[in-house]
């Protein structure tokens, strides 16, 4: 057994979860979050290492290799890290764990962050403002401060649970990002109906004093929303089948809204 | 048709510095169009214009998401000059998207140029941790971020104060069919984003939620999509205890194997 040799308190574990947030600093395509991954943890590496400089560049050298993971979850893996750093485990475990675990948590992260959360509050709250209600924007900014300090709890979530934590996040996190692409699909599903607009305008002439209006008579009588599914789901099969770039698809969209003024058709 | 301030352009720069460190870091998610737009709005003294054009462009950008490595439309840039153009044109909000995309596109290259570019202060950063220099290293790593903070600013800047003559001048010399044309394609667009989340998320075994999903927005009369959200929490609850239990009962069999003594 190795002697208890902890040298960071709660309150480092807590800063870090805020040095997280710098993840980011000087994101770039050769090693993406290298930079800041390394800056987050510096302080504590140093705390730990101490005067032992060939430690501490060891450290930061490994740091430094590629890495790309989620910044909301990442402090559980800086926390995870420091705690083998702290016990002075081997930096082959150490990188290897790293490398192990950035991926799934990125999956995870982008699954829970990206397409769950930000389609259901951005959602929501925009449906505040579009009525010019100032509630929308402070509900939205009230959930991504709630986020912000989750980072905190996972930070020390990785660091308490150090090794243990590994068979944990292979365990519960398929079912937790099925449950929480459900829940994205169904909002998805609503804000289709809501937020995709498509209103025809032509009307068919059936004698002199009658028309049928496409819009009011047929879509909105068949099947509301109709036209935004399929327009919603025509962009899935160019975007998912025709791998057509979505800066394409917007231009497109944007030659086919003008087209059809002209026509008079929308 | 207004006119924005060198004190409001100059706001507007600083705003854009503050949201485009958020950006960059992912932090507090002030730098969503929601958040932009609003304090544009703010700042030009028009919260009204500023929350309608937030939640239209929130809304065209909500599945225009940097996940999975690649770089989305910037939603800054199409946060502030969708209002700033239906402020300074008099423009309808769902217009002014469709005209505020070209800045978008600007800011989404200029994003992509510098994390290309920055990979060259790797060499540098892999000095320093050579040398343990934890000072440069710092320093490195704010130097990168401020050069994206004063570019959003000075962007934003140009793009507000300095070029809303020429703006104002575009805008009126726009035939009607290209206005309704945009305003069309504002309304269209948010499909583009549905459609990327989609790509990321729809597998064949989703797409009853999907329907579900869209058959509540389309048939319930409700201002905002909360009922959406609790049938979705619902089926997320219902799933995840399914394939919990199906753990166990897996983890079960594999631990009692063949044993039928009790009954089975």
């Amino acid at each position: 057994m190795k002697e208890s040799n902890k040298v960071l308190t709660k309150k480092d574990i807590t800063k870090l979860g805020f040095l997280s947030s710098f993840l980011q600093a000087s994101f770039n395509y050769e090693r993406m979050q290298a930079g800041g991954f390394t800056v987050a943890q510096l302080p504590f590496l140093k705390k730990i290492y101490k005067d032992d400089k060939k430690g501490l560049s060891e450290a930061m050298k490994d740091n430094l290799e590629f890495i790309n993971t989620h910044p909301n979850l990442v402090g559980f893996l800086m926390g995870l890290l420091l705690s083998l750093e702290e016990g002075k485990e081997d930096r082959n475990l150490i990188k290897g764990l790293k490398v192990a675990l950035f991926g799934p948590l990125a999956g995870i992260g982008d699954a829970i962050f990206w397409f769950t959360i930000l389609p259901i509050v951005a959602g929501i709250s925009a449906s505040f403002a579009e009525q010019g209600s100032i509630l929308g924007p402070i509900i939205f900014f009230s959930v991504y401060l709630t986020i912000f300090a989750f980072r905190i709890i996972w930070t020390h979530l990785g660091y308490n649970l150090g090794v243990r934590a590994i068979e944990k996040i292979k365990t519960s996190s398929q079912t937790i990002s099925k449950a929480a692409t459900i829940l994205g699909v169904t909002v998805i599903g609503g804000l289709i109906a809501s937020y995709v607009h498509i209103n025809v305008l032509t009307e068919v002439a059936i004698n002199a004093e009658h028309s049928v209006s496409l819009q009011k008579d047929f879509f909105d009588k068949i099947f509301p929303n109709i036209l935004p599914m399929a327009y919603t789901l025509l962009m899935f099969y160019f975007l998912k089948k025709k791998k057509v770039s979505p800066v394409v698809l917007i231009l497109g969209t944007f030659i086919m809204a003008i087209v059809m003024s002209v026509l008079g058709v929308l | 048709m207004h006119d924005i301030t060198l004190v409001q352009g100059i706001s507007l720069a600083i705003m854009a510095i503050i949201v485009g460190i958020d950006f960059w870091l992912e932090g507090l998610f002030i730098f969503r169009p929601i958040i932009v737009s609003t304090l544009t709005g703010l700042i030009l003294g028009d919260l009204q214009t500023g929350l309608i054009a937030g939640a239209l462009t929130e809304l065209a950008f909500a599945g225009l998401t940097p996940a999975g490595g690649t770089q989305p439309p910037n939603p800054v840039l199409a946060g502030v000059m969708t209002v700033v153009i239906a402020y300074t044109t008099g423009t309808d909000a769902k217009t002014a998207i469709g005209l505020a995309l070209p800045f978008s596109f600007l800011m989404q290259y200029i994003i992509l140029f510098y994390y290309s570019s920055f990979s060259f202060f790797m060499a540098k950063a892999d000095k320093y941790a050579e040398e343990a220099d934890v000072k440069s290293f710092i320093r490195l790593n704010i130097l990168t971020t401020s050069i994206v903070a004063v570019t959003y600013g000075v962007v934003v800047f140009l793009s507000t104060y300095v070029a809303q003559d020429a703006m104002q001048l575009l805008v009126k010399s726009m035939p009607t069919w290209l206005t309704h044309g945009f305003e069309i394609a504002g309304g269209i667009l948010p499909a583009v984003g549905f459609g990327m989340l989609l790509k990321v998320m729809l597998k064949g075994q989703y797409v009853p939620y999907l329907i579900v999903g869209f058959l509540v927005a389309s048939f319930i009369p409700f201002s905002n999509l909360l009922p959406v959200a609790m049938v979705g929490t619902a089926f997320a609850i219902y799933e995840y205890f399914n394939s919990k239990n199906k753990a166990q009962l897996v983890q079960k069999v594999v631990v009692e194997g063949d044993d039928y003594s009790e009954g089975i």
